[in-house]
């Protein structure tokens, strides 16, 4: 073949790989010559040991793996069989025991990739596994194991943010004997109580448990209340914070060294302005209702209580029903004079339970739904409502007319939770959908959140969630009491001596795990907290300086996966990259229902598809691969942040420098795949192969060949990774990077910085090919670059001390020591 | 030195009349798998507990004179036991059984297919839903517990109206949309629920705010 490639390059440190193929009950030895597959493994010098198993996954045959891990002293293990999203986490389970760590084991699909998706003569077939197989083996071949890490909590934890599920979660905390401090802005519990109605209006009943509550935490040896000013700064991971609070009188600001934070914010209820009437002694909303009936008694009035929380296009319609339960059934026991109806839309399913409704009917409170479409209108003495079932507009008299508030999380809550370093949306509650990720990749969520700031709620739910954040609390902490807390074994970890603290990565990550490092000149350089991190790491490959990494999951890995994939690749066969959740999870699925598609195609899975750094794209081209397709969730569904759309803009950088070196921009795209429709999957893979076919394999002159390793070269360019990072979608951005405001500046500038940079990388790597110095002129005919570009390039270089000019017969003359 | 201890601590015992031997701890199905012999399951999932609920698996165990029938993926491996796999009388067992999944579920592909080769071509019993494809195995609420670590979805009801549902019958915050259920279903059952099960997904990735 034309295209000679390079041999295999990768060095490992101290690995030995250990492959065992898998019968699958004939599902996949009836298909794939495993005596053929074995002997071409066995040839692999990176593999140490290699053996066909009937089933590796049952207990017999995990038998022989341990025993083979024992006796061969193997410390990576590649099992050849069947899905790795369904079979890894038993062989992990599994194989613990023979000391093997998450990360150094593999799984590859041999029966849904190869086995029912393609037809073939077995030894044609075992020679395709032989090289999926193969770059498995390399991913685990290069990969360095990082030490356990064992978190520590040092300190006690710290309830902050003043919220009253303050002293629900530090009456958690007592019970499980954990040493605590309530950090308060006020001096008094009988403070909180006296405000508490405006928060949580209707539920004063409650006051005298809550009372008791804080009574007990007041009294506890446990806990040490403070009294501090705002707060000022979080700084720190799980185990170690560092909290600031600002203090009165010009005192030094009070520091305080905790082990885990709980945040109790209270969301604030706002009146509803001058709409509906609201004038505050007529018309009037929960709080306020509440207030009057504390200073004034309960009225003997005709009060009427309007569920209007639709109308105002808010959602807490059930919550508003409860205040509004809760305080009629105060006034009618409060005052027999008095007469209550509740007003509500009949798009509203009323939540009362059956006793419930029985206490209303004794208690006379009427409940009046009125259809939804019309909206009732509010005058003086009376409303007008018209009934869903008759159709006839009716009007009720009121003495007191009692509105729904308006929810907020507050202006003061929401600047605790950005000090804690959350994405915070102005008008949006904190409470945030789960991750779509397993259990065990979210660490563990660091800042735990109570009240209604978090989520919309009544007393007693904020109370229990600050049960709840306390309960999680004391598990992690009773866990690092133990010594048995580790970090999870995939999370990004800093490299300091590379990072510039530029802060890249903390606005492009989602889990919110990177927080800055207080160092001279304000944060630098950053740190992750293993405890928070979901292992992602779309982070890590957008870092202009390389210097996140995403542990035993590294970039190196999968630069080396694709690697030894590209250069054992046939000149049509294609490669594609398939994120977990979903490119892979749908070939999965294809293979399950037996879905037969082109057999040139080679899939590498990946945890997400924003794990690509783009010099793993670049490093395929490099090896040899003539295309490279990505497929990842559809839009607006990837599991972690946002690896997809970062992968879009990957994806064009790569087109831009392919137009830059004259090669079909093509070669490599984004695919979108859904686990659940195969079907659509199989069109994917055919369609893109065909038009690769159309294109043919690239032409690998030597000019060629150093044009993509220039390309590959300028993919590392701190400047062109940075520009690049800039379009990068952050968390709290609704659209398309190609959506956004100055979507086509941005895009010529990013095309203007990556011409100029790849025009430096070239002129960089022709100079260290060449032994002796050379001119301007030969350069441009050596490069084919306008004369002009390359000057400024050259004066610019030389400036910096990237190459140097020296003159000869008073010409310019360039070289790079 | 190791092997002849090893040897010591092997139950030897035969599956159709072929001399297999096991380890403490190894059921009768993994037993026979490792040897290459083929029991049929619908439930039996490599990556999960075995649960016994299809009772497909059935083998015929004759020890001291007697005979009965288990089921092979939670029996243990027994001294001198004589398994049979296919006897008539197993063959039997398994008819009744796929008879039964017919009427449960006749929209099956996989179930219609597994009953032409053991010669069921049609059921006796009354079939509810022509539609059903499920056979209530419980294969993926047993996936997403122990493979994924969430419970997403669950057996609702009991008796005749028993079903895989998620709680309230709605989609399920829980689910993280991984199709692990879908991966490890015997049927095309859970592929066809899954939307109902995830719902819309592109409304509650990780970044979202759920107001």
């Amino acid at each position: 073949m034309s295209n000679k490639r390079k041999s295999i390059s990768i060095v490992g440190k101290g690995a030995k790989v250990g492959v065992f193929l898998c019968t699958c009950g004939g599902r996949v030895s009836s298909k794939i010559d495993l005596k053929e597959l074995e002997k071409q493994i066995a040839d692999n010098s990176m593999v140490s040991h290699v053996e066909v198993i009937p089933y590796p996954c049952l207990a017999p045959g995990l038998d022989i793996v341990k025993d083979r891990i024992a006796s061969k002293g193997l410390n990576r293990v590649v099992i050849a069989g069947c899905e790795y999203r369904i079979m890894l986490k038993k062989i992990e389970k599994e194989l613990e025991a023979s000391s093997m760590e998450k990360g150094e084991m593999d799984v590859v699909n041999l029966r849904d990739y190869v086995a029912a998706v393609n037809n073939g003569d077995p030894a044609t077939l075992a020679l395709k596994g032989a090289k999926l197989v193969n770059a498995a083996v390399a991913g685990l071949f290069v990969l360095t194991p990082s030490p356990k890490t064992k978190i520590g909590i040092n300190g006690p934890v710290m309830i902050l943010g003043g919220g009253i599920a303050t002293y629900s979660a530090a009456q958690e905390l007592i019970r499980k004997n954990i040493d605590t401090i309530i950090a308060v802005q006020t001096e008094d519990i009988e403070d909180e109580i006296r405000m508490l109605h405006e928060r949580y209006p209707g539920e004063r009943e409650y006051h005298d448990r809550l009372m008791k509550i804080m009574e007990e935490v007041d009294q506890s040896p446990l806990i040490k209340r403070v009294s501090v000013g705002e707060l000022e700064r979080v700084l720190g991971v799980v185990g170690n914070y560092t909290v600031t609070f600002s203090s009165e009188n010009e005192k030094p600001p009070l520091v305080f060294n905790v082990g885990a934070i709980i945040a109790a914010l209270d969301g604030e209820m706002l009146n509803q302005g001058s709409d509906f009437g609201h004038d505050g002694t007529r018309v009037l909303c929960h709080t306020e209702m509440d207030e009057y009936i504390w200073l004034h008694g309960v009225p003997p009035h005709r009060i009427i209580f309007w569920v209007n929380d639709l109308e105002t296009d808010r959602p807490y319609a059930q919550l508003s029903i409860r205040t509004a339960w809760n305080m009629a059934r105060y006034v009618r026991e409060n005052n027999a004079l008095s007469r209550v109806s509740v007003l509500y839309n009949n798009r509203i399913t009323l939540s009362l339970s059956a006793t419930e409704r029985g206490q209303a009917r004794n208690l006379g409170i009427e409940w009046i739904s009125y259809d939804g479409a019309i909206r009732p209108t509010v005058q003086s003495g009376t409303i007008t409502y018209y009934d869903p079932d008759d159709h006839i507009e009716h009007e009720l008299e009121y003495d007191q007319l009692v509105l729904s508030p308006k929810r907020h999380p507050g202006i003061e809550q929401l600047k605790v939770a950005q000090i804690l370093g959350l994405h915070v949306k102005e008008d949006s509650f904190l409470e945030r959908n789960p991750q779509m990720v397993r259990p065990e990749q979210v660490g563990m969520d660091e800042k735990f959140l109570a009240g209604s700031a978090y989520r919309p709620c009544d007393l007693r739910e904020a109370l229990r969630q600050g049960r709840r954040a306390a309960d999680k609390t004391a598990d992690i902490v009773q866990l690092a009491k133990k010594g048995e807390l580790y970090a999870p074994r995939m999370v990004c970890t800093v490299d300091p001596e590379k990072c510039l603290g530029c802060g890249l990565c903390k606005e492009i990550c989602d889990c919110g795990g990177i927080s800055p490092v207080e160092g001279q000149g304000g944060g630098i350089p950053r740190v992750v907290d293993p405890m928070v991190c979901t292992g992602g790491g779309t982070c890590a490959a957008a870092c202009p300086y390389q210097a996140l990494v995403l542990q035993n999951n590294t970039t190196e890995q999968r630069e080396a996966r694709v690697a030894v994939l590209a250069q054992s690749l046939a000149d049509n066969e294609v490669m594609a990259i398939g994120c977990n959740w979903g490119g892979t999870a749908a070939a999965d699925h294809a293979g399950l229902r037996g879905m037969p598609y082109n057999e040139r195609f080679y899939l590498l899975p990946v945890g997400c598809i924003g794990q690509l750094d783009p010099t793993v794209m670049g490093r395929a081209f490099l090896e040899g691969a003539n295309a490279l397709l990505l497929i990842g969730c559809p839009p607006e569904e990837c599991h972690h942040s946002y690896g997809v759309d970062h992968t879009w803009s990957r994806v064009l950088l790569i087109k831009k420098l392919f137009s830059l070196i004259g090669l079909e921009r093509d070669r490599i795209a984004l695919a979108h795949a859904d686990f659940n429709k195969p079907d659509e999957y199989v069109k994917t893979v055919n369609s893109f192969i065909s038009r690769i076919d159309q294109l043919g394999p690239i032409q690998r002159d030597s000019e060629m060949k150093a044009k993509i390793q220039d390309l590959y070269d300028t993919l590392k360019n701190p400047r062109v990774r940075w520009v690049l990072g800039a379009s990068l979608r952050r968390p709290w951005e609704t659209t398309y990077p190609a959506d956004q405001r100055n979507a086509m500046a941005y895009d010529e500038t990013l095309s203007d910085v990556v011409m100029e940079e790849f025009i430096r990388t070239r002129i960089v790597n022709l100079l260290k090919h060449k032994k002796q110095v050379i001119n301007l002129d030969e350069i441009t005919h050596a490069l084919g670059e306008e004369r002009r570009k390359i000057q400024s390039c050259l004066t610019e270089l030389s400036k910096e001390g990237m190459i140097s000019r020296i003159f000869k017969d008073r010409m310019p003359y360039y070289t790079i020591q | 030195m190791s092997k002849t201890k090893k040897k010591e601590n092997m139950i030897h015992f035969t599956i159709d009349g072929q001399e297999v031997q096991a380890k403490e701890g190894w059921t009768v199905l993994e037993t026979a798998r490792h040897y290459g012999i083929h029991i049929p399951t619908l439930c039996y999932h490599e990556a999960v507990q075995p649960s016994g609920a299809c009772r497909l698996c059935v083998v015929e165990a004759r020890e001291g004179g007697r005979s009965k029938v288990v089921i092979s993926c939670m029996y243990p491996s027994r001294e001198g036991v004589e398994i049979l796999t296919d006897t008539e009388r197993i063959r039997n067992v398994r008819r009744w059984i796929l008879e039964m999944l017919l009427a449960e579920c006749p929209a099956s592909k996989e179930i219609a297919q597994l009953a032409e080769e053991y010669g069921v071509k049609s059921t006796r019993f009354k079939s509810e839903d022509p539609e059903q494809q499920c056979i209530l195995c419980g294969l993926c609420v047993r996936a997403c517990e122990e493979i994924v670590g969430v419970r997403a979805i669950s057996f609702g009801s009991r008796g005749v109206s028993k079903h895989i549902a998620t709680p309230y019958m709605i989609p399920n915050q829980a689910c993280i949309a991984c199709g692990s259920c879908v991966s490890v279903c015997p049927t095309g059952a859970m592929q066809a629920r899954m939307d109902k099960v995830r719902g819309d997904v592109s409304q509650r990735t990780g970044h979202g705010y759920a107001h």
